[in-house]
């Protein structure tokens, strides 16, 4: 008797804290001027937009404009820059039918092939229509790079993703240093000297050869990391793990493929020529290294041109860009999805499609120096004019326009991102003289290659 | 109402006063039944939810080719086949076991020794230095790790300044195997050396006073009272600290995921650790099967290494008396 009095109390109360909680989430003081910078939830004014992304996929400046734009818009961003673990929280929230989902989640290229495979966790952009315009992805399609483009499209044809800035991929040498030990420093004579990887080797061989002893045993070098060749390398082959037969999966081709071998081999002659220094990038000791001059070369994708001006500003003027061996490449890039469960996904469009918009995205390349993915941009005179005076006046629009350009597309397939991952660890293996046999190391990596599923 | 003072009568030993209003007591009495039930319930809610559902779930897709996204497949103990295999699996526990070693043997010796210090009567601020102790306890790991990952930097790592300094090689801890098992335990013993000392600290105190008072009478030094009455004494929590140790060392992550800056732990996998293992299958990977079948063999190999250890602490410290 008195358990049920009891029971029915509670229950009354919890109903009643409940209605009343409920009100007031309900009753929002009506706000003259919107401002929306504060809110942490949605109100009646404020629509607030959660956006999962990792680095500076979404630029501050340019979250400033918007702001402006839309007032009522807030955007919520939050960062995960661990490798993987933005798609680790997509593949968690789709297999709980898209419960937790933002509504605007950035993919990293390396893992779109995967994503490409499970379009069911995403919005069909197709089907959505910018209030503005009143535009689908169907008619955006035209404004960008079509290889670039593809790596948003899923399986099923349906538009998963809108591509950010494309990586672009050239290298970033400190000029004083190749003056100083007497090597051609200028960027057009650089860029001949090392057309091809043999060449550039070899260009690495005559810096080390004026490396002081004492200097080598401070691990002073001429290259960060020898292995990021290898990626450069598979990029600039017509097929790289998978070959195109038409179907949605593509055919894995990793274990014939004779790129993988030679990038593989290349990659690994760099490292017995002793031109390397070893660091692992985004390592605190690489990002000190850029500023002591421990390297006088790197691969940059045009995004890495904003992390060098962050991480060494006194070395500000001794940069420059010259073309990559072999000819053009790319590194990084990432799409803008929305997810299956984001709430609101109209307002997500409008955002996603007035920033990856040309205008939006020249704009981006000219505070941060990410290179838009939006070909009509390649010929513009604010980009093609651009000369960055961190990288001694270097042209960096049109040599990275020049790069992406002789590009060819590649298909990318779902276990990509598996199998560089094998392939870099048999690369290290022998370049820190784990492993002695190259052809043992390299057997090692497929076999490692061959357990991804 | 004569049920209700059978019922009274039958309850001498209710802790609760019987109050004069016979209702009042009824309403001990249903509290004591079933409002009890209701009380304990949140624990028992929680735990069937976020601790038991999930190792049966994880059992059971053990079993499968469990793509979260597309299909599920029985497969039987494939995994388990397929893992005692993987020669990853078997570098990751040589990794796990050497990492535990290199910090629970150094991390023992300290916190005893801490706490022999602390036991000390006549040392001044005993409380300050006390709580001192778990200030590395409280520190974020990741922020842990990502110091130690700068002072253990090839080039300008502190360790390595100071290694030059005194003309040897720079070593690159993160490269090498060992070196790199050096700079995870060296993480773990900073963070759990005072913790356990305040755990050695308080069985150090309530070991009887009189033990120490007829071994000096003895004859004893103070050394030879630490040997033979604190060490012994302390056997039981000697193996209490191994045993939690073992448990948590056998499960070492964020250390050497941050040190590496991905989850494959290092770039030929020389720190891989078991449960980074784990979840590079699950979350990299997106084997879910086979990560269950790698919870299930962690599982195992603890309770084992547990097991080895008891029976190791008590065989050392002596039966005692």
């Amino acid at each position: 008797m008195l358990f049920n009095k009891l029971s029915a109390k509670t229950a009354a109360l919890v109903t009643a804290g409940l209605i009343s909680m409920g009100s007031l989430g309900a009753i929002t003081p009506a706000q003259a001027v919107v401002d929306c910078t504060t809110a942490t939830a949605d109100t009646a004014t404020c629509t607030v937009l959660k956006v999962e992304t990792f680095g500076d996929v979404i630029q501050p400046a340019l979250v400033a404009d918007y702001r402006k734009l839309h007032p009522e818009i807030k955007l919520s961003i939050k960062k995960s820059d661990l490798d993987a673990l933005n798609g680790t929280s997509l593949y968690t929230q789709c297999a709980a039918g898209g419960a937790g989902n933002p509504d605007i989640a950035a993919v990293e290229i390396s893992y779109s092939g995967y994503w490409r495979s499970y379009p069911q966790c995403f919005t069909d952009l197709r089907t959505l229509r910018t209030s503005v315009g009143n535009k689908s992805a169907t008619e955006l399609k035209k404004d960008y790079l079509p290889w670039r483009w593809e790596q948003g499209v899923g399986y099923n044809d349906s538009v998963i993703g809108i591509p950010t800035d494309v990586g672009g991929l050239e290298v970033a040498y400190r000029w004083d240093l190749f003056k100083a030990k007497g090597l051609p420093y200028k960027r057009a004579d650089v860029s001949k000297a090392w057309n091809t990887w043999p060449k550039f080797i070899e260009f690495g061989k005559k810096y080390m050869a004026k490396v002081s002893a004492a200097d080598k045993k401070k691990n002073i070098g001429f290259m960060d990391n020898v292995a990021t060749i290898y990626a450069a390398m598979m990029n600039q082959g017509t097929q790289k793990y998978y070959k195109n037969n038409g179907t949605d999966a593509g055919q894995l081709v990793f274990k014939t493929n004779p790129q993988v071998k030679l990038a593989f081999n290349t990659t690994i002659d760099a490292g017995k020529a002793g031109i390397g220094t070893r660091i692992g990038q985004f390592s605190s000791d690489w990002n000190v290294g850029m500023t002591k001059g421990t390297f006088a070369v790197m691969l940059a994708p045009a995004w890495m041109m904003d992390y060098i001006k962050g991480q060494a500003p006194t070395t500000k003027g001794k940069w420059d860009i010259a073309d990559i061996p072999g000819g053009g490449g790319n590194q990084g890039g990432s799409q803008l999805t929305i997810p299956k469960g984001a709430k609101h996904k109209q307002e997500a469009w409008d955002f996603i499609s007035w920033y990856l918009a040309p205008a939006q995205q020249l704009k981006v390349f000219q505070i941060y120096g990410l290179f838009p993915s939006t070909p009509s941009l390649y010929t513009d005179p604010d980009l093609v004019g651009f000369k960055d005076p961190f990288f001694n006046n270097a042209p960096t629009g049109a040599i990275y326009a020049d790069g992406v350009k002789k590009l060819k597309p590649i298909f990318e397939g779902k276990l990509q991102r598996c199998i560089d991952m094998a392939m870099g660890s048999a690369i290290s293996l022998v370049i820190n003289g784990k492993e002695k046999v190259p052809s043992k190391a390299f057997a090692t990596g497929i076999a490692a290659a061959d357990k991804c599923k | 109402m004569s049920q209700t003072a059978v019922k009274r009568n039958s309850k001498p030993t209710s802790p609760w006063k019987p109050s004069k209003k016979l209702n009042n007591a009824n309403a001990v009495q249903s509290l004591n039944g079933r409002w009890g039930y209701l009380f304990t319930a949140p624990f028992f809610v929680m735990f069937l939810i976020f601790g038991l559902a999930p190792i049966v779930y994880s059992v059971y897709i053990a079993f499968f080719n469990w793509d979260a996204l597309g299909t599920q497949e029985f497969i039987g103990i494939a995994n388990f086949n397929e893992l005692i295999a993987d020669t990853r699996f078997w570098n990751a526990l040589v990794n796990t076991v050497d990492i535990w070693l290199l910090s629970t043997i150094p991390m023992l010796i300290c916190s005893i020794g801490l706490a022999a210090i602390l036991h000390n009567p006549h040392l001044r601020g005993s409380t300050f230095w006390r709580t001192i102790l778990l200030v590395p306890n409280i520190t974020s790991v990741l922020a842990i790790a990502i110091v130690f990952g700068q002072l253990f930097g090839r080039d300008f790592g502190m360790v390595n300044i100071i290694i030059g300094s005194l003309g040897f090689d720079h070593i690159d801890f993160i490269q090498g195997t060992t070196s790199s098992h050096v700079a995870i335990a060296s993480m773990i013993v900073w963070r759990w050396t005072g913790y356990n000392a305040l755990i050695f600290l308080a069985a150090m105190l309530a070991i009887p006073g009189e033990l120490y008072e007829s071994a000096s009478l003895d004859g004893a030094s103070k050394w030879k009272q630490f040997i033979y009455v604190t060490l012994p004494s302390l056997r039981n929590t000697i193996t209490f600290v191994l045993i939690v140790g073992t448990i948590g060392g056998l499960q070492v992550f964020a250390e050497p995921l941050i040190l590496g800056g991905s989850y494959n732990g290092g770039d030929s996998g020389q720190f891989s650790t078991l449960t980074l293992f784990l979840f590079e299958q699950a979350f990299v990977a997106y084997k879910w099967g086979y990560a269950a079948a790698i919870g299930i063999m962690i599982t195992f190999i603890v309770a084992i290494v547990s097991f080895i250890n008891f029976m190791i602490t008590r065989k050392l410290a002596g039966d005692g008396k």
